[in-house]
Order: structure tokens, then C-alpha cells, then sequence
């Protein structure tokens, strides 16, 4: 009992700065009415930074993902990627008040490929690249020491449980639904979701809207017990991390030499990455033959899943689109016409005082939609495919003599290897 | 140290650190309650001073005190912020030490144990991921179609309720209300027949000159692709610029300027009284076009959604005279495009030549009758794509109607001939939709059309099309139509600006001014001095040339409608239908404020010794 003072204190220690970070949002001075032109900077996004100074944000985290990766690998230090990881919290987090993050960025590409008048800075093209660059040849260090979400959740996990690989995988889903979401929205123009959602630009700032502060301090008193819960059950961006890292050249190993199969590592990892060997027995011809059934079953079923999926995405495009300011209010006006009325209605106002009128809104509004028919198959068909492909990835074992760690899912952490009885003597410890 | 007082050391540390931000975190609810029990900033003493206050405006004492009051809240605005401020930071160090104390606290303690039996077989742990995948895919697609089922598109139910309104059944009955007093009974009658232009105003002109200003032409039918039912007219009377002056043929009189030139104009009346009302009847659909006259006739139109009809009264009697429907026009919809209440479909006033009687509605349809009904030519301009409706009037000068279509889909403008309703120029404007109406400007000689919209004040060849001058001064939803007086042209429009600027090209302003700015209203500018009515009941009286202020008045209803200057005065009529009249000089000074009885958004057409005036349900003529 007495144990387990410390974590109730933090428990509420963590609730009482969601109240204080409340309070915040409440007490804010009223907005004064400025009659001088001037225009209210907003509180969630940053000043903007001289050109050279976002270049030195590319050049700190092509620096971070280059020593996190010979960290990794090569000198194989846990300690070092968290001394690493901390200084991505502190710059990329609070010193870059979390902006701009290779998660968002993904918004920022879709929508410079989908909107041509949209023009791409180099510096949100590169915080993209960099990281899945480094993916595709040494794994996910990204996710082990440049990100700033993953590092203020790295550093809370406190006593993290595993969960059934059932649960894992149907969690795994979730993210490409986000991905494809945050895409669709971003290249409609409609709205930047994962920058508005994302948990902990709040505690990056110590500003934010309530939602914004209460979501990051949810996933920090989750992340105590489920680590990293925003990595593994939403990050977008570790989606294409995962794809990317499948296929690393030099992904870490949790052992230096041969695995002597201690099952130790296995505990070690708090994000369960780490798959225990395939032994002989799934490859007895019964169950070899199931496995082939439904291997063939689930190919077929791909397309008819992509196909079904792009229709059903089609089909959603009505309420999807209302996500677009312009389609919300064209159709708030309709249903609600009275409140071109309400002076209390700021949008509506707005809209007025811009002199827009509005059948051109409605026109606009029918042309967004539109987009969303189209991006709704695209979206659809796209949840359909990675269903199929995890279903029938379900069905395939590849043959694994040791404890390896998943290359998709791993963060590459580094703790598996401080646990590695292998490893210890090797350093001398 | 050893282990075991490492691990009580940072035991201890996270209970002090854990203590510590509970103790701040308290301190800072209290901190919260407190504010929100007595939030300085909204403190009723200050509230009971200020209140005080109005009613004393010169007492410097309490002045005085709701300032000490103010300050002392906040102060304690601010000082609030600041221990918030700081209990936050504090919060945050206490965490962060309670945060580095547990994890060392944990590793210390964390030993490396007997790894456990993995139990999770993986076929089985397969299995059920391919289940519980399939389940969660097929419950995602399943929601996401059942959403798809329920959600209505209002934006497509939008567009085709605007398309598919189907008219009812045409009604074109007309009933007279009331007429008093009157030498002839009115009652409805017949289109009265007559053979020649009703114009007792005739003045004689001669063709080519300067003062002949509208001109019949012979046209042969084979001339006239366009029109519909053009008969070929003979030239026989031509009307000249005295005519134009005694007639108040279009919207604000002569050119379109706001300026009569009528004498013994009434400043008396009553129309729920009948007082100096000399006639007042009901008329058959509503409209808020103002009305034109040309001799002893007076138009009006009116629409809904069954009908747009042109309707001519005997001036001093109040006599329908005819009424005709707007029908048979090719191209125009089968329903009336989906227009506001408060613009309606008979917003545009007509224009009136001393031939032919001209009238555009929200449907796109302008039509010319002759002065006994006959409909002469009409043709469809397209469906204006406009939100609240069509409202710009028309203007008639030498052989042309000059109509400003600027709609969403793209501004532009039109001269048609009078005789046939021919296109002659037609010229494609990049400004945006607008409500305003064209004004003629004279300048060396020459007329020119003037318009304001969203971003242009333009000026237009009236002879061409061609644009002359441009200047870049307006936004948003552009009604107000412009004032010219003395060679300078005079804009304005609400979130944008009030503007003087010389009609050329390059030229700057030459004042400007954003105090005062018309919705809806057209400025008027005579004799040196420009007024500015808004629809918030504002009057408001420039110096044309320096933009010095002289006066505002506040009235209790907005405007609407626009100042007219007649026989000296300014009349202008309010949205509650009373009359302001006052003198139309550095003054102000307010001769009279009758009332209508109803509500007034058209402008007041005059005559020598009468108004007639429109309000919403009847239209008056108002004489001693």
C-alpha cells in the first residue's frame, strides 16, 4: 500500500495541472475590441522563424537522427538515446514550442500534392523525409530520440503492462484510420487534424485549448501504464515509420552476438516489440494448409476489400465534407437561416462582413464536396487494402530462430540491449 | 549511498515533491474558487457607478472614483494572473522533481526477475487478431455506411429546391382600397387606350442636338433579333433634357443623382390620418421599387412568386389605369429564383421614357411596355445567380437602357435599345456581385454611366461601353449607389469607405472618410454638400470638397431608402415610414417628420406640388 503512494501522488500531482491548466483557459483576459486594423496573434501557432533558423531545425535533426542511429546500432547505448531524447523534448518540444513536427508535416505534403496554389517550405519537406529516410535504412530512431511526443511519454513510463497481440493489432488499426483521415482532411484544405489533436503541443506551450491540455495529460497518466499510447495507437506518422523501417537495412538487434534465448529481453520491452522465435511446429502440414486456405482467402479478399472500402468511403462523403469550414457553415445557414441574424454567430458574421455571397458559398461548398466523393474512395480503399494486407499478414509465419525485435513496431529504444545478459559482459558490467 | 538508502532518499523526495504540488495545486483551486466568486472585472459597484454616471455626466468626483475603482480591480485581475502564473511554474518544477524522484525510485527498486512463461500460443493469439480485426474493419465500414445513410445533403436539397419551385396558379386581380379625394371614382378598368404619348410635359427638341436626348428610330423587323414583339415605331416626339427634368422618369429622379427639380414640395402630412394625402390605394404585389412618372402617369411593379406585373395609375387621381403580367419572355425560369424578403422580386425601379415604360426583375426578365400596357419588346438576361435578389434599377438616356448585372457568376453590364430591346454594348466587369444602380454623370459634354461596386467605381462610356476610369475603393456588398455634384463623384459603402474622387483615369481621392458609411441608402450631394444616411438611423452632412463634417442627426429607425433633395429640402423616409425633411444646407435644420403610417424602403417621386410615396402596402400621393 505504502508502495504505491508515490504513483497515487503523481496521479494527482498530473490531475491537479490539468485543473491549473484549466483554470488558465478560464481566466484569460477578454479580448479587446481593437478598431486599429489590428489582428489577435492566435495562442497555437508560433512566430514564424527567420529562413536560417529553420534551417537549423533541419541541421539539429538530421544531427539527432544521425547520432540516435549510431546509437542504436552501432554503440548500442540506451543510456545516449535517452540523454538524446531529452534534448528533442526540450528543443523540438519546448523550445519549438512543438512546431514543426515530422507528424504534422504529413499534412503539409498532402496538401502541397492536392492544392497547387499551396507551396511546401522545404523545411516541412524535409521534417518529413529525414525521418522516413532514416526509417527505411536503421529503423525507427526517429521514434527513439527525435520526437518530442515520444520523449515526454518515454519518460513517464512507469510501469507498463502488456497487452494480448489480439488487442495490439485491432489498436494498430486505429492509426491508419488517422492517417487516412488527416490526409484526406489536409489535402481538402478542410483542417489539419493531427496539429488540433495532437495531445501535447499544449504542455509544449503551456497554452492551449482545455481539450488540447486535458488530452495530454490523459495520455501521460495512460502512458504510465500503456507505454507510449499515442505512438502506438494514434501517430500517423509512425504508420509510415512502420512501413519504412520493415524494410531497414541495419535495424538494432537486441543482442550484439548470439541469442541464448533468456526470454529477459522479452520483458524489457514496454511496448511488447519484441517476437519470441517461430518454432517448427506451425509448419506441420495441417497447419500449413489452414494457413495457406486462408492466406489465399485473404488475397482474394484485398481487393474486394479495397473496392468495398472506397465505396463505403464514397458514401460518407456528405459528412465527412462537413468538416470543411465552408461546407459546415453553407449548410448551417441552410438549415438554419435565422441565424444570419445572430449577431452572436461568429462565423455567420464573418461570412456576412466578407462579402461573399451566399450562393457562392454553396457553389464552393458543392465543389468541396466533391473532392470528398473522390477522397472518400481514395480513403476508403485505402483502410480496405491495409485491412486486407493485416489479415493476411496474419496468416504468414516467417521462420525466426531468436527474440528479434519487430522491425515495424519497434521504436528502437534501446532498452532491450541494457537487459541483454549477452551485452552486460561485453561492457564490462 | 547505498541501494538502500538511495531508494529511501528518493522515496522521500517524491513524497515531499508529491506533497509540495498538492499544496500548490490547492492553493491554486482556492486561487480559482475565489476568482470566480468575485471575478474583479465584472464588479457590480463599478457597474452601479458607470450607471451613476450617465445619469450625471459631469460629476467629476464619481468620475473620479470609478476610476480608483477600476484600478483596484485590476490590480487584482493582474495579481490573480500572476499567482496563477506562478503556481503553475511551481506546479510544473514540483512534477518534474516528483517525476525524476519516481523513476529513480522505480528502477532502483525494479530487479531482474525469473522471466515468465510465455502462455500467449501464437495460432491462437493469430486467430483471434484476424477476428478481431475483421470485426473492428466491419464495424468502422459498417458505422461509416450507416452514417453515410443518415446524413441528408442540404447543400444538393438546397440547389434543387431553388430550381424546382413551381409557381401557383396567376392571379392579376387588382383591388383598389381606398381613394380620397377624388374627382373621378377609381375603380379598375380597362387598359385605357390612347393613341398618343401621355406627356402634356412634351417640349420640343430637334434630332442631333445636344438637347435631344431620346430619339425613335424607324426599325424593320428583320433589324431586330432580340425582340419579341417590337413593333416598328415611327420617330415621332422626341423628348429632350426639360422633359427628363420635369419628369421623374427613374430611380432618384433625373439621372439618377437624388436631385428634383419640383417645386412646392409638401412637408406636411398624415397617412393614417389623411391628412394632405390626396390619394392612396393598395397595390397588387409587393414591391420595393420606388415610383417613376412621365406626364399624368405613374408606374409602379410589383412581384411574387405567382407573378411580376407593371402597374400605371393616373397621377392625380390614383386610377388604375392598366396592369400588365410579365410573361411570355423567352429563357425566363419556370419559378422565380429563391430571393430574401427584404429585397423581394420588384426590387429595381423601372425607368420611363415618354414612349415606352422599362422594368427588370430578380428573375432576369426585363420587358418594355408602351404607356398604355402593350408590352413592346422583353427578353431574359439570364437568371441573375444573386443571394438576396436582383435590385439594381435602370436607366434610360438617348435610345438606350442602361443595366448593371453584377452577380455572382460575373459582374457585367448592358445597354439595350430602348426600341427593340437589342443588345448594343455589353461589356464583361471584374468586380464582384453588387445591388447598387447605374447614375448618368455629364462631363464635357459627354455621358458617361457610373457605378459603384466590390472593389471598382467605374465610369462608362454610355455611347460604347468602354471603360473610361476606374478606381479601386470599395468592398463587401456593394448597394449604395453614387452621388456627383460639381465634377466629383462621391461612393461609399458599409466596411468599406466614403470616397471623393474626380472621374478619370489615375486620379486619387480626393478625401475620404470611414465614420459614417451607408448600407443600403445612395448618398446624395447638392450645392456643395453631400449627406450620408445609415441604416442605422444616422444623417450625416459633408462639405463635398473638403469632407469637413457638419452634421449628423440620429434618428430612431434605419434607412433604407435614399435621400432625395426637392425644393431645397432633403427628404428622406425611414424603415418606420416617417419623412425626414429637412433644410438641405450647413444647418440641418429639420422642417418636418410626417408620418406614413407604414413602413417606407422606396424613395419618394415627385411632381410639382406633390410626392408620391411607397410604403409597404400602399402608395400614396401626398399634396395640399
Amino acid at each position: 500500500m505504502i508502495k504505491k503512494i508515490p504513483t497515487r501522488i503523481f496521479v494527482f500531482f498530473l490531475f491537479l495541472v490539468m485543473v491549473g491548466n484549466f483554470m488558465q483557459a478560464q481566466q484569460r483576459f477578454p479580448k479587446p475590441e481593437f478598431e486599429t486594423g489590428y489582428v489577435q496573434p492566435s495562442p497555437t501557432t508560433p512566430e514564424p522563424r527567420s529562413i536560417a533558423l529553420e534551417y537549423f531545425d533541419v541541421a539539429v535533426l538530421l544531427a539527432v537522427l544521425s547520432l540516435a542511429s549510431w546509437l542504436a546500432i552501432r554503440k548500442r547505448s540506451r543510456r545516449g538515446l535517452l540523454w538524446i531524447s531529452i534534448f528533442s523534448l526540450v528543443y523540438f518540444g519546448f523550445y519549438r514550442d512543438g512546431c514543426i513536427c515530422s507528424i504534422g508535416a504529413i499534412q503539409n505534403v498532402a496538401l502541397s500534392i492536392f492544392d497547387p496554389t499551396y507551396a511546401i517550405s522545404i523545411t516541412a519537406l524535409l521534417f518529413f523525409l529525414l525521418p522516413l529516410l532514416f526509417a527505411l535504412f536503421f529503423g525507427r530512431t526517429f521514434c527513439a530520440a527525435a520526437c518530442p511526443l515520444g520523449a515526454i511519454q518515454d519518460l513517464l513510463v512507469i510501469h507498463p503492462i502488456s497487452l494480448p497481440s489480439w488487442i495490439r493489432k485491432t489498436l494498430g488499426f486505429i492509426p491508419v484510420i488517422y492517417l487516412g483521415l488527416a490526409v484526406l482532411l489536409a489535402a481538402t484544405g478542410s483542417d489539419f487534424i493531427i496539429c488540433r489533436y495532437d495531445p501535447f503541443v499544449g504542455i509544449f506551450r503551456m497554452d492551449g485549448p482545455f481539450l488540447m491540455i486535458f488530452l495530454g495529460i490523459t495520455f501521460l497518466l495512460l502512458g504510465m501504464f500503456y507505454a507510449r499510447p499515442y505512438c502506438r495507437v494514434f501517430c500517423p506518422y509512425g504508420v509510415l515509420l512502420s512501413w519504412m523501417s520493415k524494410f531497414s537495412k541495419w535495424h538494432m538487434t537486441i543482442t550484439p552476438s548470439a541469442c541464448i534465448k533468456c526470454k529477459l529481453c522479452k520483458d524489457s520491452c514496454p511496448f511488447d516489440t519484441i517476437e519470441k522465435p517461430v518454432e517448427q511446429e506451425y509448419r506441420i502440414p495441417e497447419v500449413s494448409r489452414k494457413n495457406l486456405r486462408r492466406f489465399i482467402l485473404y488475397i482474394g479478399l484485398i481487393p474486394l476489400l479495397t473496392l468495398l472500402g472506397g465505396w463505403i468511403g464514397s458514401r460518407s462523403h456528405i459528412y465527412l465534407s462537413r468538416v470543411h469550414p465552408d461546407v459546415y457553415l453553407a449548410e448551417l445557414i441552410i438549415t438554419n437561416p435565422e441565424l444570419k441574424e445572430d449577431e452572436a454567430n461568429l462565423d455567420i458574421q464573418a461570412f456576412l462582413e466578407a462579402g461573399k455571397s451566399f450562393e457562392q458559398l454553396v457553389e464552393e461548398a458543392v465543389v468541396i464536396r466533391s473532392k470528398f466523393k473522390k477522397g472518400g474512395w481514395a480513403l476508403g480503399g485505402f483502410i480496405g487494402l491495409v485491412l486486407g494486407i493485416t489479415l493476411m499478414n496474419q496468416v504468414v509465419f516467417r521462420r525466426r530462430e531468436d527474440y528479434e525485435p519487430h522491425k515495424g513496431d519497434c521504436f528502437s529504444c534501446g532498452r532491450c540491449m541494457d537487459y541483454c545478459p549477452v551485452e552486460r559482459p561485453l561492457r564490462g558490467k | 549511498m547505498n541501494q538502500e538508502t538511495k531508494i529511501k532518499l528518493t522515496y522521500r523526495v517524491a513524497v515531499v515533491s508529491g506533497i509540495f504540488c498538492g499544496v500548490v495545486a490547492l492553493l491554486l483551486l482556492l486561487n480559482f474558487w475565489h476568482m470566480k466568486q468575485h471575478e474583479p472585472l465584472e464588479s457590480a459597484t463599478i457597474k452601479a457607478l458607470v450607471s451613476r454616471l450617465a445619469e450625471e455626466p459631469n460629476n467629476d468626483e464619481l468620475k473620479q472614483e470609478i476610476r480608483s475603482f477600476d484600478l483596484l480591480a485590476r490590480k487584482a485581475y493582474f495579481t490573480s494572473r500572476w499567482q496563477i502564473k506562478t503556481g503553475t511554474y511551481l506546479l510544473l518544477f514540483g512534477g518534474i522533481l516528483l517525476a525524476i524522484s519516481l523513476k529513480i525510485y522505480t528502477d532502483l527498486r525494479a530487479r531482474i526477475g525469473q522471466p515468465e512463461e510465455i502462455t500467449e500460443e501464437l495460432l491462437k493469439a493469430r486467430a483471434n487478431a484476424q477476428y478481431w480485426l475483421l470485426l473492428t474493419g466491419g464495424l468502422v465500414l459498417g458505422l461509416a455506411l450507416t452514417a453515410a445513410y443518415l446524413s441528408n445533403d442540404f447543400l444538393k436539397e438546397y440547389q434543387q429546391m431553388a430550381v424546382n419551385e413551381v409557381p401557383a396558379e396567376v392571379s392579376s386581380d387588382v383591388e383598389v382600397i381606398e381613394v380620397f379625394p377624388s374627382e373621378q371614382q377609381a375603380s379598375k378598368t380597362d387598359p385605357v387606350q390612347e393613341t398618343e404619348p401621355s406627356t402634356p410635359l412634351t417640349t420640343e427638341g430637334q434630332p442631333g442636338t445636344q438637347e435631344a436626348v431620346s430619339i425613335e428610330q424607324s426599325v424593320s423587323e428583320s433589324a431586330q433579333p432580340v425582340s419579341e414583339s417590337a413593333q416598328p415605331v415611327s420617330a415621332s416626339i422626341v423628348y429632350g433634357i426639360e422633359d427628363f427634368k420635369k419628369n421623374h422618369s427613374t430611380f432618384r429622379g433625373y439621372l439618377g443623382q437624388g436631385v428634383s427639380f419640383h417645386k412646392n414640395i409638401p412637408v406636411q402630412w398624415n397617412g393614417t390620418s389623411g391628412e394632405n394625402i390626396k390619394w392612396k390605394v393598395a397595390f397588387s404585389r409587393p414591391g420595393y421599387n420606388s415610383p417613376v412618372i412621365w406626364g399624368d402617369k405613374l408606374f409602379i411593379s410589383g412581384g411574387d412568386s405567382q407573378a411580376r406585373v407593371v402597374a400605371c395609375y393616373n397621377r392625380h387621381t390614383g386610377q388604375l389605369l392598366w396592369e400588365s403580367e410579365v410573361k411570355d419572355i423567352p429563357g425566363s425560369p419556370a419559378s422565380p429564383p429563391r430571393v430574401t424578403d427584404d429585397t423581394g422580386l420588384a426590387a429595381p425601379t423601372m425607368s420611363v421614357d415618354g414612349h415606352r415604360v422599362y422594368a427588370i426583375f430578380a428573375t432576369g426578365d426585363i420587358i418594355a411596355f408602351d404607356l398604355e400596357g402593350k408590352k413592346v419588346w422583353g427578353r431574359n438576361l439570364g437568371v441573375p445567380n444573386n443571394h438576396y435578389g436582383h435590385s439594381s434599377s435602370l436607366l434610360v438616356w438617348e435610345n438606350r437602357v442602361v443595366v448593371q448585372y453584377d452577380t455572382n457568376t460575373k459582374g457585367r453590364m448592358l445597354a439595350l435599345s430602348t426600341v427593340t430591346g437589342e443588345t448594343l454594348w455589353d461589356v464583361d466587369r471584374s468586380v464582384h456581385i453588387s445591388w447598387a444602380s447605374p447614375t448618368l454623370i455629364e462631363l464635357d459634354g459627354k455621358m458617361q454611366v457610373v457605378t459603384s461596386s466590390d472593389p471598382y467605381v467605374s465610369g462608362y462610356d454610355l455611347e460604347t461601353g468602354a471603360e473610361l476610369w476606374k478606381v479601386e475603393a470599395m468592398m463587401g456588398e456593394v448597394a449604395p449607389s453614387i452621388a456627383f455634384d460639381d465634377g466629383v463623384v462621391f461612393a461609399t459603402n458599409e466596411y468599406a469607405r466614403l470616397i471623393a474622387v474626380k472621374p478619370e483615369p489615375g486620379a486619387g481621392f480626393i478625401w475620404e472618410d470611414d465614420e459614417y458609411l451607408a448600407e443600403v441608402a445612395s448618398p446624395v450631394a447638392y450645392k456643395g454638400l453631400l449627406y450620408i444616411a445609415t441604416s442605422y438611423g444616422v444623417l450625416v452632412c459633408y462639405d463635398a470638397k473638403t469632407g469637413e463634417k457638419y452634421w449628423e442627426k440620429e434618428f430612431n429607425e434605419g434607412f433604407y431608402s435614399s435621400p432625395m433633395i426637392a425644393d431645397g429640402n432633403l427628404y428622406i423616409i425611414d424603415m418606420g415610414g416617417i419623412t425626414h425633411i429637412l433644410k438641405a444646407d450647413k444647418t440641418g435644420t429639420i422642417i418636418g417628420e410626417p408620418e406614413l403610417g407604414e413602413g417606407g424602403f422606396a424613395l419618394p417621386a415627385f411632381a410639382d406640388g406633390v410626392i408620391y410615396l411607397r410604403g409597404t402596402e400602399h402608395l400614396y400621393c401626398i399634396g395640399e
